[in-house]
């Protein structure tokens, strides 16, 4: 049975039903989840900025195109995640990237699969917010350049730049643990 | 040292294995939303009161409006028009009740430019929910949105993608790089 498109729902919702509401809820869950974990770090900010990105989105789904309910909502919660990562370093120190953190990056083994995937968490994690984020946005959601920039108000050189850096650091920061 | 030639790929193949989140998120949004008015006729009606609000016009209800025009800087005017009794609920991300809401005027001087829009806190920073209008002939662009008192980051969006920051406004932090201004509208 094919699925009732985005646009449906968003209009069932303009027009009274708020259950339609959670179709859509339940449909991109996982799909912004897995952005709010890798750019946030943790279950329970990325729980926290998902939630609210959903209830947002309900309370501003007058001005959504109905069409472009994902991409739309997707862009609440890049903002979320700017917000929720801002309030974070004011609360708690936060480690800042340096050669010397660099050059003591841990080893992990290569064949165990989740200790590899911990490296990887680990060394997003060292990285600037900004690299983090346009990191994510081109690689892990493959937006254009375009996009990016629509979407985060920031040059596309700055984005390209961004990206070249994180993808330099994260070269670094896993060779120990792809070596051998 | 040489690194395989697929690091970054594997990196990027991890990071984009889905995830599996705590379906309650559903339960707990869906609660907050259980809370809040549905969407109706009556609804929709201040909805369509709101775009009215929105809808680029021009709007002389201030000498500073003119001041602005006259400078050729852009610049925001408070109008000081009370709209509590055209609407029946507040505004989504108003940082109060509707009886203060306050109509604020945005002012944006772009002669070459094809489009101008807010972006802000108060639209989730969505460029293309609030479309300035332009004034006829001198490249001054204006809209007028309804804010309740409350600290409010915004920037300016030429031509679809390129991001301004208010000349006239103070700045604010943003550490991603995007031109930030603010506006503080008092309370009543």
């Amino acid at each position: 049975m094919r699925e009732e498109p985005d646009g449906h729902l968003v209009r069932r919702v303009l027009a009274g039903e708020r259950r339609a509401y959670a179709r859509l809820v339940e449909r991109y869950r996982d799909r912004l989840g897995r952005y709010a974990l890798r750019m946030l770090g943790n279950v329970a900010d990325a729980e926290d900025a998902l939630q609210d990105t959903f209830i947002r989105g309900y309370r501003s789904l007058a001005r959504c195109d109905p069409d472009r309910f994902g991409r739309w909502v997707f862009g609440i919660l890049v903002n979320r995640c700017r917000t929720y990562g801002a309030e974070r370093a004011r609360r708690q120190a936060v480690l800042v990237s340096d050669d010397g953190a660099i050059a003591g990056a841990a080893v992990f083994p290569s064949d165990d699969r989740n200790a590899w995937h911990e490296a990887i968490e680990w060394a997003l994690r060292r990285l600037p917010p900004e690299q983090r984020e346009a990191f994510l946005l081109k690689h892990v959601e493959e937006l254009s350049y375009d996009e990016m920039q629509q979407l985060t108000g920031t040059r596309i050189s700055a984005l390209k730049m961004r990206v070249f850096r994180a993808r330099e650091a994260l070269r670094e920061l896993l060779e120990e643990t792809v070596r051998g | 040292m040489a690194e395989r030639p697929d690091t970054l790929a594997r990196v990027i193949d991890a990071l984009k294995r889905p995830v599996r989140m705590d379906p309650r998120v559903d339960e707990r949004v869906m609660a907050a939303v259980d809370a809040l008015p549905p969407y109706s006729a009556r609804r929709a009606a201040g909805g369509a009161v709101l775009a009215w609000l929105r809808r680029p016009r021009t709007i002389r209800v201030s000498p500073l409006g003119a001041l602005a025009a006259a400078a050729v800087l852009a610049g925001i005017v408070v109008a000081g028009t009370r709209v509590t009794s055209l609407l029946h609920e507040p505004e989504p991300f108003a940082g109060g009740p509707a009886a203060s809401l306050q109509l604020v005027q945005f002012v944006f001087v772009a002669p070459e430019a094809a489009s101008v829009a807010l972006a802000g806190d108060f639209n989730d920073w969505d460029a293309s929910a609030t479309p300035l209008a332009r004034q006829q002939g001198d490249g001054v662009w204006w809209v007028s949105v309804p804010l309740s008192p409350g600290r409010y980051r915004y920037s300016f969006v030429v031509d679809g993608g390129i991001w301004r920051g208010d000349p006239l406004a103070p700045r604010a932090e943003d550490e991603f790089g995007r031109p930030n201004s603010v506006v503080t509208i008092g309370g009543s």
